[in-house]
């Protein structure tokens, strides 16, 4: 699914958010593609994403370490990850460039700042999943900063009242917004939450 | 998902997390309403909700029909019985430049219903599916929702699936260009008349790399698109240029 996609927040707040996907595509180039994800699981880690996370073992905000996630990665490893910067997503995208693995590659970002990267490295982008609001009941949805934390789990995982705590936590100087924002993080299983940008977000609520 | 109420000592940690509010203190206990839970997992994992007495427990039913449709449309870490697919969705974008599923004469269009943060019956779902009825539309084929169908054509859902409530669940299809924005105002409209929301992706393919594709007709409709989108970077092989 598309859980990278609908992130809210205003363009500032999301200059600095960028979710990688590398996806074998069934019998297509699935058949031995299990090599050419670990190349590039091991350019994502020396490069240092903010968050990665598998099924097997959790997130690194859980309570486990980059190595352990990779230990316990299967033959044809999953490949998504979150990074807090634009160089490293560069970074992390001149080097699959150079290895001409031919594996789907999505990021999911400000358009730009990807147009601005795919220029750079000479990548030609093939399609958009071209994210268009939320509509219906909104009048469901709660305040746009709730949101704008919770949609970083396009899974659905985080809750609008955790989200509603962690503000309330760092309001009352009960928790740094480092630790509202890794508390948030830790429902999310894939690793795409971009915590950096959550502590950001919860820093507004610091009493001065 | 339940609790033994044996070990249960009602300390009410476990309460924010659940992304539906399933969870309450009934005498110092916790309950979880059964309607309500989408058995997204949540509460059940012991690195993130730190129960101290790990009173959560599953359904003997969980990963049974049709309960089972809760589970595989709610929690990421399951895998769909019928595709043995992971995941609410396909592989949509991720791999459209070696699949070519949406090619330049069409736009593919998914309807996450119930993201976000509002989670989704299947009431509201076939109502979707009915109001696009008319437009004789052909599901993607490796979307789970395709099992959940009664008759496909007139967009109806089995009884069974009319009585889960789901995270979301994803409507999945494309079109020609010049059904787009009739399809759209059909989808906008039915929002309109659902007791949950929906977030609209629409799939289009670059005519120049440097320029995101346009589609004016879709201001007409109020419809403009966020400035952070999901980007396929043309990098698979064999690559599908049509
Ligand atoms: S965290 Fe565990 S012990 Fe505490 S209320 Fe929830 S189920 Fe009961
Ligand atoms: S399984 Fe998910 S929806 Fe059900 S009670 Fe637990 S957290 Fe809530």
């Amino acid at each position: 699914m598309s859980h990278s996609l609908h992130r809210r927040g205003s363009k500032c707040s999301l200059k600095d958010d960028f979710v990688l996907l590398v996806t074998p595509a069934v019998n297509i180039n699935h058949k031995d593609s299990g090599p050419k994800l670990w190349k590039i699981l091991n350019i994502v880690t020396e490069v240092g994403p903010n968050n990665i996370g598998s099924y097997e073992t959790g997130t690194i905000y859980t309570g486990v370490t980059i190595d352990d996630i990779r230990n316990n990665m299967p033959e044809t490893p999953r490949v998504r990850c979150c990074f807090d910067s634009k160089d490293s997503m560069f970074e992390v995208l001149k080097r699959i460039k150079e290895e001409d693995l031919g594996l789907s590659i999505t990021v999911s970002g400000l358009n730009d700042d990807i147009l601005d990267m795919c220029q750079e490295l000479d990548i030609k982008p093939h399609s958009v999943n071209y994210s268009f609001g939320i509509h219906g009941a909104t009048e469901k949805l709660p305040p746009e900063e709730v949101l704008e934390v919770l949609t970083m789990c396009g899974h659905g995982m985080i809750s609008k009242n955790l989200v509603a705590k962690a503000i309330d936590q760092v309001k009352r100087g009960k928790k740094t917004p480092h630790e509202a924002a890794v508390m948030v993080a830790q429902p999310c299983v894939c690793g795409i939450f971009n915590v950096s940008r959550a502590e950001k977000l919860f820093s507004k609520y610091i009493e001065k | 998902m339940l609790v033994n109420k044996e070990l249960c000592i009602g300390c009410g940690l476990c309460i924010p997390y659940c992304p539906v509010s399933a969870i309450t203190i009934v005498n110092k206990k916790a309950v979880i309403d059964q309607d309500i839970c989408t058995e997204c997992g949540t509460c059940g994992r012991k690195n993130i909700v730190k129960c101290p007495t790990s009173a959560f427990y599953d359904r003997e039913d969980v990963t049974k029909h049709p309960r089972s449709i809760r589970k595989f449309f709610s929690d990421p870490t399951a895998t769909h019985v019928e595709t043995k697919v992971p995941g609410r969705g396909t592989e949509e974008v991720k791999t459209n430049d070696v699949t070519g599923r949406v090619d330049k004469k069409h736009y593919g269009i998914a309807i996450e219903m119930g993201r976000p943060s509002v989670a989704a019956s299947y009431r509201d779902v076939e109502k979707m599916t009915m109001a696009l009825a008319k437009f004789n539309i052909e599901y993607e084929p490796c979307n789970p929702i395709k099992f959940l169908f009664e008759d496909e054509k007139k967009g109806t859902l089995t009884k069974d699936a009319l009585e889960q409530r789901v995270i979301s669940t994803i409507i999945e299809f494309n079109v020609e260009k010049d059904q787009l924005v009739p399809v759209l105002q059909t989808i906008l409209e039915t929002g309109q008349t659902l007791d949950t929301v929906f977030s609209l992706d629409l799939i289009a393919r670059f005519n120049n790399p440097t320029k995101m594709p346009e589609i004016p007709e879709l201001l007409e409709l109020g419809l403009e698109p966020r400035p952070n989108n999901k980007i396929n970077l043309g990098m698979g092989r064999p690559l599908k240029e049509a």
